[in-house]
């Protein structure tokens, strides 16, 4: 349906001369696309630089490079932990977003659909969760972390992820889950299901585009997370992308550009191939979210 | 979870009652259904909040728990030059990059809104710095604001357009919009693709409709997108806020909060306090005294800009 | 290399006893007499250790070698993980709050002062490596000592001295740095009439940038507290201080007020500066290298301790490194032991020579490691230990001097006054009135 709405809205293009398109529409487009996308262009470039070529601008252009060389990505892939920090990402992620998701859906369905008592404070009270900045939380959490047992493993990470995930995902179910016809639901009840079985039968099969998007969201934040995985994880082959490369490629007071930038650039391109999939989904997944 | 149901189903008449009645009664099942995120939440995230709240309350450093003192260490705050320059640059960095965000994000929504070619792939790599773990673009972008190194500065010297290279952190006012700009770089994906969802619920038939009786494209926007779209940008920008306003990992890169404490942020000057200050009393009560401000700033957004409180299951 | 060193290494073994006696030393005549460390490793134990990563590869390289030599000798597992050793302090900080963590972890400057009663007394261990090898330097007594005990045992510091270009500074008329404040203010006025100026950094460094603010405090009589803990930063000679340091700052590269750490590594060794202050790392990634270019470089490249001010005696602040091991340590005795098997001679000569003298020795003793005189430039960093101020001085160290440095105070108040963002004398006062908000806490 949000498909059918885009095409729509964008349908009226004919009423635009393609000059003034290519003024209003193409150039402006285009100077986003440059300046988001140049700081990849630099990442990558200094990625494939070798050491000597990276502080030279007597020779050539620093936007080009005279020389390619994999030497950073064969370092950081064959002489570091980063295979193993990449790995160490991606299950914590999905495990993190799989926990929120979990229970975002059952907070979701219960404030949207069952309206206890107290479902509209519940909803106001889980976005407050965002007022807690990390960047002090995670000493009283520390703490806890320790109390439990937990204490450098991935477990710990995987377990205080949902904190920043769950709020985000139910609010974006909630909406999502509006806008499925209440008939549907009645119809089920009247023939005898549980609201387990309907929330699994019925709700679920028609919200997966609002799945997608909350899982995506969730995803990408844990993959980012910094401060958590900072002070929680000490060993090495426990550590995340972010921290892994931070902490152990950073050599006393030299930063190795190459390793860094290539670092970053494999670490996030399991998140760029997961949205290059998923991207149509996530805009009509929100756009359900904020239908009434 | 059908294995849950069926594990109820074999444990007896008695419990299949119990079941029964919680799933006749919707408090009681709503509840149940809350209990994974109120349980994730409570452990994980009131509790050290409380505990977090009561460390401001005491003289706690680094190993010693401290003793309660009041609110001496909100006294020492406001006495504090420093404090105040961080509230300031907050408020600075989380209005301005905000506004940006918004005014970005949103052009840029309505331009990925458009037929072109290659539309889903052009949405798909516009969402690239948001991908990108924070930490590690933030070192990109302190490479390319190198006071000596910096590709920009070299660009515009070799177009002529500039004769030394720009000193991007090294004074108080270009560190800030440094900063900002590395900020808003990062945050207009979310923004723009967000909204972008929200442009594509606006019927078209409005639209034309406003053309038919003479409306202007300024006026098409100004009464048909800007209302239709005010329930998602209040979300949006309430998420683009509070994530702004507690930023912590662009400063911890880029300047540790230099040049004289230009870029100081109440989250990185408390994590300053309280880490490698070890004053753990003083840097929870700078965090604390935060959450007022982020209690505005969602009760504006939340109550002001919204037309109707959907979020919250009510009806109109 | 490594076998003319071990050669030497067991040569000076025996003088090394001798060697004792020089100025500046601790440890008492009781500690001395103790000649033996016999603590056992509990049995079965294993340790995790927390340190810095390498400025140096020598370092890492020698430092894993040692571990695995104690491992095969005592059956002791010994795990290092290492970090941007500016990562490590939120570590320790977590640690020492949570009470589980690493056994042993290597601090830099005071952060062992901040939880002193989380630690674990060494004071037998100290004793015994001060009395072994000639006593330790005096600062020690000031970074890894509480009430009398020692709470962890130094490693050394990261000597901070001038690295410059040599042919750079002929050019600018001086044969070698000039040992008095004048000269080398005329220096570097000439080196950047010649184009090829000095940096120094500005921003929130950490290291550098506390380093040569508080080198120029103290070469001109200024300091931030007295004996009694008293703030008296806002003196006439602080402000001339502020001053001079106003005219050098005229002197520097665009920039330096963004400068972190790496910064001027990275302009040093592509040409952009000529004199600089740093650890001998500079000097390392210049020599180890591949690059012809760079290895011209490296010749070109000397060191030299900062000058020396109106008060005659050298007024260095370097990064100091302490190893701390925690009371939760389930194997306190290993951990002791471990730390006397990496500070013994037979470790510690091959270790520091590997990484040339990057970590300057806090036992007297040491200063004959012969590696010192294979090299002469790496001489400057030698006595790092010996001649440094701590950064709390002149009174205590503890939670007040942590804070005042976790706040940048005294680098900040040289970035307001250099940059004129606001008068020198306001400069002054406000630090003034934040260090004595911080001490009277």
């Amino acid at each position: 349906m949000a498909r059918t709405l885009a095409d729509q809205a964008g349908g009226m293009h004919y009423l635009v001369s393609t000059p003034r398109r290519v003024v209003t529409v193409y150039l402006p487009l285009a100077i986003f696309v440059f300046v988001l996308l140049f700081p990849f262009y630099w990442m990558a470039i200094t990625s494939i630089k070798s050491n000597a070529e990276l502080y030279d601008t007597s020779h050539g252009s620093p936007f080009w490079v005279i020389k390619p060389t994999f030497e950073h990505y064969y370092h950081l892939l064959f002489e570091t932990d980063y295979p193993n920090w990449m790995w160490n990402t991606v299950i914590i992620s999905v495990v993190a977003t799989f926990l929120s998701l979990f229970a975002s859906v059952l907070a979701a369905y219960s404030i949207e659909r069952l309206r206890y008592r107290g479902a509209r404070t519940a909803g106001l009270v889980i976005f407050l969760a965002y007022l807690v900045p990390p960047s002090i939380l995670f000493l009283p959490l520390a703490a806890m972390v320790l109390n439990l047992g937990l204490f450098d493993s991935k477990l710990c990470l995987m377990l205080t992820y949902p904190t920043f995930l769950i709020p985000f995902c139910t609010w974006l179910l909630m909406g999502y889950f509006k806008s499925i016809p209440y008939e549907l639901e009645e119809c089920a009840l009247i023939d005898g299901a549980t609201r387990l079985q309907i929330l699994v039968k019925i709700i679920l099969p028609l919200a997966v585009p609002g799945l997608i998007s909350a899982g995506i969201f969730g995803f990408t934040l844990s993959w980012n997370e910094f401060i958590y995985a900072l002070t929680f994880i000490s060993s090495s082959e426990n550590k995340t992308i972010p921290i892994g490369v931070v902490t152990e490629l950073v050599e006393g007071d030299v930063y190795h550009w190459g390793p860094l930038m290539a670092g970053a650039l494999l670490g996030s391109l399991p998140v760029a191939v997961l949205y290059s999939f998923f991207v149509e989904h996530y805009v009509s997944s929100m756009t359900g979210a904020v239908k009434e | 979870m059908t294995v849950v149901s069926e594990g109820l189903g074999q444990r007896g008449a008695g419990w299949r009652r119990l079941a029964a009645v919680v799933a006749d009664s919707r408090d009681l099942l709503g509840w149940l259904f809350m209990l994974p995120a109120a349980a994730l939440l409570l452990v994980f995230l009131l509790y050290p909040l409380g505990l977090g709240l009561w460390l401001g309350l005491t003289d706690a450093t680094l190993g010693e728990p401290g003793e309660f003192i009041g609110w001496d260490n909100f006294v020492t705050l406001f006495a504090d030059d420093v404090y105040w320059l961080s509230v300031f640059n907050t408020i600075v960095y989380t209005v301005v990059a905000s506004v940006a965000k918004f005014m970005l994000g949103l052009w840029l929504a309505m331009l990925l809104n458009e037929h072109m070619p290659f539309k889903a792939f052009i949405r798909a790599i516009v969402l690239l710095p948001w991908i990108v773990p924070t930490v590690l673009s933030a070192i990109a972008f302190w490479w390319l604001y190198d006071s000596q190194f910096s590709i920009i500065s070299w660009a515009l010297i070799h177009m002529g357009l500039i004769d030394h290279n720009i000193d991007f952190l090294g004074n108080p006012v270009n560190a800030r919009i440094s900063v900002i700009i590395a900020n808003v770089w990062r945050g207009i994906p979310f923004v723009a693709i967000s909204l972008l969802a929200g442009l594509q619920t606006i019927p078209s038939s409005l639209y034309e409709a406003a053309t038919l009786d003479g409306a202007t494209g300024w006026q098409r926007f100004r009464f048909i997108t800007l209302p239709m779209l005010t329930p998602i940008i209040a979300v949006v920008m309430t998420f683009s806020v509070l994530f702004t306003f507690t930023d912590f990992q662009l400063i911890y890169v880029l300047t540790r909060g230099g040049p004289i404490n230009a870029t100081h942020l109440m989250a990185t000057l408390a994590f300053q306090r309280a880490i490698p200050g070890g004053q753990l009393g003083q840097g929870a009560a700078l965090a604390s005294s935060m959450i007022p401000f982020l209690v505005a700033s969602v009760m504006f957004s939340y109550f002001g800009l919204q037309r109707r409180k959907w979020q919250q299951g009510g009806r109109d | 290399m490594t076998e003319i060193t071990r050669r030497d290494a067991i040569k000076l073994g025996a003088a090394a006893a001798l060697t004792a006696g020089a100025s500046g030393l601790a440890g008492g005549p009781a500690a001395q007499a103790q000649t033996a460390f016999a603590l056992k490793p509990e049995a079965g134990a294993s340790l995790k250790v927390l340190r810095w990563k390498r400025f140096v590869q020598g370092d890492e390289d020698v430092w894993t070698a040692n571990t695995k030599k104690y491992s095969d000798a005592t059956g002791v597992a010994v795990r290092v993980d290492s970090e941007n050793w500016e990562d490590v302090r939120p570590k320790a900080a977590v640690a020492a709050n949570v009470g589980s963590g690493p056994d042993i972890i290597i601090t830099t400057n005071d952060d062992a002062q901040k939880f002193p009663n989380k630690l674990l007394d060494v004071s037998d261990l100290a004793d015994y490596l001060g009395g072994k090898y000639g006593g330790w330097y005096d600062v020690c007594n000031r970074y890894s000592k509480r009430d009398g005990k020692w709470i962890g045992i130094p490693m050394g510091c990261a000597g901070n001295a001038l690295v410059y270009r040599k042919s750079h500074v002929q050019k600018a008329g001086f044969e070698e740095i000039p040992k008095d404040l004048a000269g080398y203010l005329k220096l570097c006025q000439n080196l950047k009439k010649n184009g090829t100026p000095a940096g120094f950094a500005l921003g929130h460094a950490t290291g550098d940038g506390n380093c040569w603010t508080h080198w120029c405090l103290w070469s001109h009589g200024g300091k931030m507290v007295n004996e009694k803990n008293q703030v008296v930063l806002n003196s006439p000679e602080t402000i001339e201080a502020l001053e001079y340091a106003k005219q050098l700052y005229a002197t520097y590269i665009d920039g330096t007020l963004s400068w972190l750490d790496p910064s001027n590594n990275k302009a040093f060794l592509t040409g952009e500066i000529s004199l600089t202050a740093n650890g001998i790392s500079v000097y390392y990634a210049a020599k180890t290298s591949t690059d012809p270019a760079m290895k011209a470089l490296a010749d070109d490249i000397y060191h030299s301790n900062f000058p020396v001010g109106p008060s005659g005696v050298p007024t260095e602040q370097n990064l100091f490194f302490n190893m701390i091991i925690f009371k939760y340590s389930k194997y306190p005795n290993a951990a002791k032991d471990y730390l006397r098997f990496m500070m013994e001679k037979e470790q510690y000569f091959p270790w520091q020579t590997a990484s040339i003298g990057y970590t300057a020795h806090p036992l007297a003793a040491y200063s004959e490691n012969p590696f010192w005189t294979q090299d002469p430039k790496s001489l400057p960093y030698r006595d790092a230990v010996k001649v440094m101020r701590d950064n709390g001085y002149s009174g205590t160290l503890g939670a007040a001097s942590a804070q005042c440095m976790a706040d940048f105070l005294i680098v900040d108040m040289f970035a307001k006054a250099c940059t004129g963002n606001v008068s020198i004398k306001d400069a002054a006062m406000q630090a003034h009135e934040q260090a004595k908000r911080i001490y009277k806490a």
